[in-house]
């Protein structure tokens, strides 16, 4: 059969979008392959189309539990049961269940972590997979900007006869892209490289020298353009504040971030969705998970961290292909900030120190974290480095890691300081080429906001006066 | 406000006796033996556990208000209630909590309820393709299973579990804006909720204020639900293992298992060689602990009512002049009575 009418036949759709295509093809010639699609591009179809080819079960690597159970989450919403997360959240019991029946499932996803536990391993190793897919392959390269060492391993989970190889990732410099050819031992893969240009998107850029101004501007702006639109902060207590001062005004807006109630999330996502939100302040907590397509402004209230968060967060504008505006503001010595915040779950030289010295004493290293000594996440990336190295090499590498960050945070920076088109540095940063800019395409260029953004429409928010028992009512039984 | 006369209240209690941070452990309902037996001692019980995601940094932030504005002075190793703070208190009408039975368990029941409400909403509309607001697995196989058995297919189920949640709301014993807090907590088909930030914008109330008011709300329905099983099949059905049994520690707990199982007030104290006077406190403090025990086989329906109405009359809660008012009921009738009171008039 052709793979439109297969596309069709499962998804309702009746043409591939770009690279989709192409990358199954390869698949099913029993190519590895990688495919680098700009979020919002389709690239789960990717997988998910060769599944019901091969009837054979596709292992799905993702790096990020709340991004696996999203995924799971989507797949189910859209009928297909035949799908589970095999993480850490699962209790003994459920795992051995999960194992008995692994092969019938379709789609498993798991973690790194969990598919090096020799019972998963020797699991997989006894049945036949369609497809091993490696999503957010970026996470491989520690030049990347969230190795997860445990990624390192994936290369050898397979031992012989293993099916295709599917690296997925948004963002990948051809440094990183070596990388994952090299830890997945991939067979002279095929490469699908789209750009990573959103011709759709407009850059924006505003310098501010007082914090105030930030906040002044920010309000009128907010207060005069029309959204939906996103303001990503650098913390949960900036993402307040920004937040109440717009609430202060009357505008329809909310905060997200890690710190907030779980259901509370939900209804921010689903209010977001259904329009009864115009704004979300959030910290990079928002975004995964969220599939809104008329996102009109993304806007940073500070630099972010590195070049390719910045373009991860700017992609979640005009996914349906309209006209949006991302804006990034500046403020003096923001970099201060985002270099900390780089810095951050590192493990310093002390705490390496106190490595040793609890391997020393007998004590499992693991106890620093429950004695509050080092964060979960820096942990996990100190004790794999310690397992390989002496301590004055980790050392090294994690003042080399330190410096990398240092040195994305000062590319961010030099895009916010040069005069450059900020279209073209942002794509040559990914070792591609921009063939053509769009009119109005960046600040640099000439950008006339009133051209894309309307005017805001003061709406009525509702004022929401009916009963409980009446609400309860259209709930659970609509208006009839 | 209401956080602030929970926590001076709190403190009321344990002064010179415990340390600033009792209330924070009580509150996030700590299981530590200290605790567990603080609640006994001073007769914590309805603050147990309400605020389980309570973070320290609220905590403390509050009790710096506290000193600010005067409530409270705070020493090295002790604190003292000012005038002010004991003069507020006058004017705090309790919240009706009922922490020490439910435990936080109110959340497992909403959270089942809420996630049946929404798929029921959905349901109905034939769109089952929706993001679950409850993301918790155990949850989640928990409204399966209830929804399989209850054939929600057929429609019926959501115009039953209507009526229920109507009546018994209806019937809880909480004013109404508790209430429509606890329903703008529900989402469902093309009807979003309400974070508690809109909420309390909405009320002009802080956003911990509505959380309490939220958790007051379920503790009052959860009763009423409990009291009345048969009238609420489903909604029973979701409270269940919701509440803690027999809610109480030691020595109470043993004399309470002994009295489940039949024995008499006499065997019992030969049984666990104490005398009358203890197991009668310990029955009194199950009584105070669950609304369904049935006093009434120790003391009449007409001369609990007598009692509340005494309360009332003469504006006092003291054994002593109500004992002068009733001599016909002795004391341990006249607690009994007082402690149904407490858990079904506020």
């Amino acid at each position: 059969m052709q793979l439109e009418q297969l596309l069709q036949n499962h998804f309702g759709y009746t043409s591939f979008r770009p690279g989709q295509k192409e990358v199954i093809e390869q698949l099913m010639n029993g190519r590895d392959t990688i495919a680098l699609l700009p979020t919002g591009m389709g690239k789960s179809l990717c997988y998910q189309l060769p599944a019901y080819i091969f009837k054979k079960p596709v292992l799905i690597i993702s790096p990020l539990l709340s991004l696996m159970q999203d995924q799971v989450d989507r797949m189910k919403q859209y009928g297909e049961k035949r799908v589970v997360a095999l993480n850490s959240f699962l209790n003994r019991e459920q795992k051995q269940r999960v194992l008995q029946f692994l092969p019938q499932y379709r789609f498993i996803f798991s973690s790194p972590e969990m598919l090096m536990q020799e019972q998963v391993k020797s699991r997989l190793n006894q049945m036949e997979l369609a497809l091993i897919v490696v999503d957010e392959a970026h996470c491989i390269s520690q030049w990347g900007f969230d190795f997860r060492p445990d990624y390192l391993k994936i290369g050898g989970l397979i031992k012989d006869r293993r099916p295709p190889i599917l690296a997925l990732t948004a963002t990948a410099t051809e440094k990183v892209l070596e990388d994952i050819r090299h830890v997945l031992k991939m067979d002279d893969p095929y490469e699908y490289i789209h750009s990573v240009d959103r011709p759709n998107i407009r850059y924006g850029k505003k310098i501010f020298h007082a914090k105030e101004e930030k906040m002044e501007w920010l309000i009128e702006h907010v207060l005069h353009t029309e959204g939906p639109g996103i303001i990503y902060t650098r913390s949960r207590k900036r993402t307040d504040d920004i937040t109440t001062q717009l609430l202060n005004h009357g505008l329809s807006v909310s905060s997200y971030h890690g710190g907030k109630d779980a259901v509370d999330r939900q209804f921010i996502q689903q209010q977001f969705l259904d329009g009864s939100l115009e704004w979300i302040v959030a910290t990079n907590a928002f975004g995964m998970g969220v599939h809104k397509e008329n996102v009109r402004q993304i806007i940073h209230d500070s630099i972010p961290s590195n070049i390719a968060d910045y373009m991860q967060e700017v992609g979640r504008a005009g996914r349906d292909g309209k006209d949006a505006v991302a804006i990034l503001l500046y403020g003096d010595g923001d970099e201060d900030v985002a270099h900390y915040i780089a810095g951050e779950d590192l493990p310093n030289e002390n705490q390496i120190e106190l490595y040793v010295e609890y391997v020393r004493r007998q004590v499992n290293p693991k106890e620093m974290v429950h004695d509050g000594l080092i964060s979960e996440t820096s942990f996990r990336v100190l004790h794999y480095w310690m397992e390989h190295y002496s301590m004055d090499e980790v050392k090294s590498i994690f003042r080399q890691m330190m410096n990398d960050k240092y040195r994305s945070v000062e590319e961010m920076l030099n895009i916010v300081k040069s005069n450059q088109c900020i279209r073209e540095q942002l794509v040559h940063y990914f070792g591609q080429t921009l063939n053509s800019k769009p009119e109005h395409c960046c600040e640099h260029c000439g950008l006339e906001y009133q051209h894309f953004l309307l005017p805001r429409i003061t709406k009525d928010t509702k004022r929401n006066s009916t009963t409980w028992q009446t609400r309860l009512r259209q709930i659970l039984l609509g208006t009839d | 406000m209401l956080f602030q006369y929970l926590v001076l209240d709190i403190l009321k209690n344990v002064e010179n006796a415990r340390t600033i941070s009792s209330p924070y452990h009580l509150l996030k309902g700590k299981r530590s033996g200290q605790t567990i037996q603080d609640v006994g001692i001073f007769r914590l019980h309805s603050y147990f556990g309400i605020l389980p995601t309570l973070t320290r940094q609220v905590y403390d932030n509050e009790i710096q208000k506290l000193v600010e504005h005067q409530l409270i002075v705070v020493s090295e190793n002790s604190f003292q209630l000012t005038k002010q703070a004991i003069e507020l208190l006058q004017n705090y009408e309790p919240l009706p909590l009922n922490g020490w039975q439910y435990r936080g368990n109110e959340q497992i029941f909403f959270s089942r309820l809420s996630l049946t409400v929404q798929s029921l909403s959905h349901a109905r509309e034939n769109n089952m393709a929706f993001s679950p607001i409850q993301k918790d697995e155990e949850i989640q196989r928990w409204v399966r299973h209830f929804l399989l058995i209850n054939d929600y297919k057929s429609g019926l189920l959501n115009h039953s579990l209507y009526d229920e949640i109507l009546q018994s709301l209806e019937s809880t014993q909480i004013n109404t804006q508790a209430k429509e807090i606890v329903v703008k907590r529900l989402a469902g088909y093309q009807e979003t909720g309400f974070t508690w930030e809109q909420i309390s914008l909405e009320y002009q109330m802080a956003e911990i204020d509505v959380q309490i008011i939220f958790v007051a709300c379920l503790h009052q329905w959860l009763n009423e639900i409990l009291l009345n099983t048969k009238q609420y099949p489903y909604l029973s059905q979701i409270a269940d293992k919701i509440r803690v049994e027999i809610p109480l520690t030691g020595s109470a707990y043993h004399t309470a298992m002994l009295f489940k199982k039949g024995y008499s007030i006499e065997q019992i104290c030969k049984i666990r060689k104490l005398k009358q006077s203890t197991i009668e406190d310990h029955l009194v403090e199950l009584a105070i602990n669950d609304p369904t025990f049935p006093i009434e086989q120790f003391v009449k329906k007409e001369d609990i009512q007598l009692v509340l109405t005494t309360t009332e009359d003469y504006n006092t809660k003291k054994l002593k002049i109500l004992h002068e008012v009733l001599p016909h009921l002795s004391y341990f009738q006249l607690r009994l009575a007082l402690a149904r009171g407490e858990n079904s008039c506020n």
